[in-house]
């Protein structure tokens, strides 16, 4: 067993998002990742009313690929930074930087940071046949040496289909199940405009989809795309005087499953359980508190198990919970209101934070404001499979 | 050329896996035993994941054990795999404990269970490489 350790409450509402913004998102052929982020960055500053001049620290990630990727992007916004670094947890990465920008903000070692990510996986796999071609047959020295490819195992879709499988055999979880949540979130896509899906999804549309790997069909996975989100991040107290109501940080919390995805009873019980109790005690916060939650959704079943781990539900009940319309506007908890990464645009958790600080603001028509929400849960997951954070967000 | 380029990946040993091929090449399975506190562990490591000792030998496990969880690959992701599909990847546990991906043969793909009964068998890629397989339990 860990050792416990007391939540840092001294860190709630020291801090506010004051703005948020993202790319172009989708398909934006002939842009590099970090072009995007720094369009989201800019379009940023924008809504914040401020000058890249007045930003102070940078938090990002980068392609995996990239050495020291802030250097990069500081340097692409014209910046010295005092407080810079990059972050490699993958999707859960994202909320890990908003967090550290509280702790730096707050222990006085930068007083405006921007935290953001950016990425052109659409681009790269299918803007050209050949790209495609490129992507899908990687040389065998770019694979695992072994325990994997010599069986036919390949990508992540596979690895979050074991949890799926391992559920569906615990629980008697359904592809109905996951193909509502898959529906859920089309639906809300479709009140985005900026939103890659534009047709709506039917039950019996996402039954006809092809199976990729079951239990997985299309509809199961999430898109590829070009898209870069930001946020940046300053004291409550100066956040008072901007051009944007200020979103308090109430809360954030962190757990990596790294005895690995496959040990223990990881594929089905996920880090968001003790990430989010931890976001929970430092926000002061349960489950009974969040209006709206922006969950990690790189596969449908990753946010019915989310939303067991979260509390939202009892471990086991999140198929019933899901059917229940739940996870509409206008349901229970509102879920992935932008339509997420099944149904927006995938940018490895980014968009959820933005969402998140969107839903807080209450700044939109009524078809897509969730009612009187005061307070969001936001969900980052990455890292082969086992990396999580959470981000509790509230209106000031 | 053509079968090159059609050929299933090889698996290409790590130094501090050669002994489980190796052991594989005579169609035993072996894991890595720890022998401080005396249990097994898998993929292959230099240090026990349960108590971090360096003593340790690869020892000849049961080959017998069941079905954690598996999944049903239908997308081609190499051409290799093309004339399998739909075919089953699963995460067997052995009796000992460890947990392995693996294929399952000898059973029509959707007949696969969670928890089902699984036991080893060896497929040659070549003279030099057998890779664990596992099917239904005789007995």
């Amino acid at each position: 067993m860990i050792p416990d350790i007391t939540p840092a409450r001294e860190l709630r509402d020291t801090c506010a998002i004051v703005g948020t913004a993202t790319s172009r998102l989708g398909k934006v052929p002939g842009v590099s990742s970090l072009d995007l982020l720094v369009e989201a960055i800019r379009n940023a500053l924008d809504d914040a009313g401020l000058q890249a001049s007045d930003v102070d620290g940078v938090l990002c990630r980068g392609p995996d690929e990239s050495y020291s990727h802030h250097q990069l992007l500081a340097e692409r916004l014209g910046i010295n930074a005092r407080f810079s670094t990059t972050l490699t947890n993958g999707g859960a990465s994202q909320i890990m930087s908003v967090a550290l920008a509280v702790m730096a903000i707050r222990f006085g070692l930068a007083k405006t940071i921007v935290c953001g990510f950016g990425r052109d996986t659409w681009s790269r796999t299918h803007s050209s046949e050949e790209a495609r071609v490129r992507n899908e047959t990687r040389p065998e020295s770019m694979l695992a040496r072994e325990f994997g490819p010599e069986y036919g195992y390949f990508g992540a879709t596979a690895a979050h289909a074991f949890g799926a499988t391992r559920h569906m055999h615990l629980y008697g979880t359904t592809r109905d199940h996951f193909g509502e949540i898959a529906v859920a979130f089309r639906e809300h896509a479709l009140r985005n405009p900026d939103a890659s899906m534009k047709k709506p999804l039917s039950i019996s549309d996402y039954h006809a989809g092809r199976l990729i790997v079951a239990p997985f069909g299309m509809y199961d996975c999430s898109l590829r795309s070009d898209a870069a989100g930001a946020v940046i991040v300053t004291s409550a107290d100066r956040a008072k005087d901007m051009k944007q109501p200020p979103v308090l940080i109430k809360g954030f919390g962190f757990h990596n499953n790294t005895r690995g995805w496959f040990a223990d009873d990881n594929m089905v019980v996920t880090a968001a359980k003790q990430a989010g109790e931890a976001a929970y005690a430092m926000a002061g916060l349960g489950p009974r508190d969040v209006d709206t939650a922006q969950i990690y959704d790189c596969f449908t079943y990753m946010v019915l198990t989310q939303l067991e781990d979260y509390g939202f539900c009892k471990k086991g009940e999140g198929g019933d919970f899901v059917a229940s319309g739940a996870l509409r506007l206008g349901g229970a908890l509102p879920c992935n209101t932008s339509g997420g990464q099944l149904s927006e645009a995938h940018c490895e958790g980014m968009l959820q934070i933005v969402e998140g600080v969107r839903q807080m603001r209450h700044t939109y028509p009524e078809h897509r404001q969730v009612k009187d929400a005061e307070i969001a849960l936001i969900s980052g997951h990455g890292g082969n499979q086992v990396c999580h954070s959470t981000l509790i967000l509230g209106r000031a | 050329m053509m079968s090159e380029t059609i050929r299933k990946p090889k698996p290409r040993p790590a130094p501090e896996s050669l002994p489980y091929w190796q052991a594989a090449r005579d169609h035993r399975l072996a894991l890595p035993k720890c022998e401080s506190c005396e249990k097994f562990w898998f993929p292959p490591t230099r240090s026990c994941p349960h108590c971090l000792s360096m003593n340790f030998s690869f020892e000849n496990v049961s080959g017998k054990g069941k079905i954690f969880s598996f999944v049903t690959y239908h997308r081609v992701y190499r051409p290799a795999f093309e004339a399998d599909v739909p075919y089953v990847v699963a995460l067997v546990e052995l009796d000992e404990g460890p947990r392995l991906l693996t294929n399952i043969l000898g059973i029509p793909h959707d007949q696969v269970t969670c928890e089902m009964r699984v036991e080893v068998t060896f497929d040659d890629y070549d003279e030099d490489i057998s890779i664990p397989k596992f099917k239904p339990a005789q007995s």
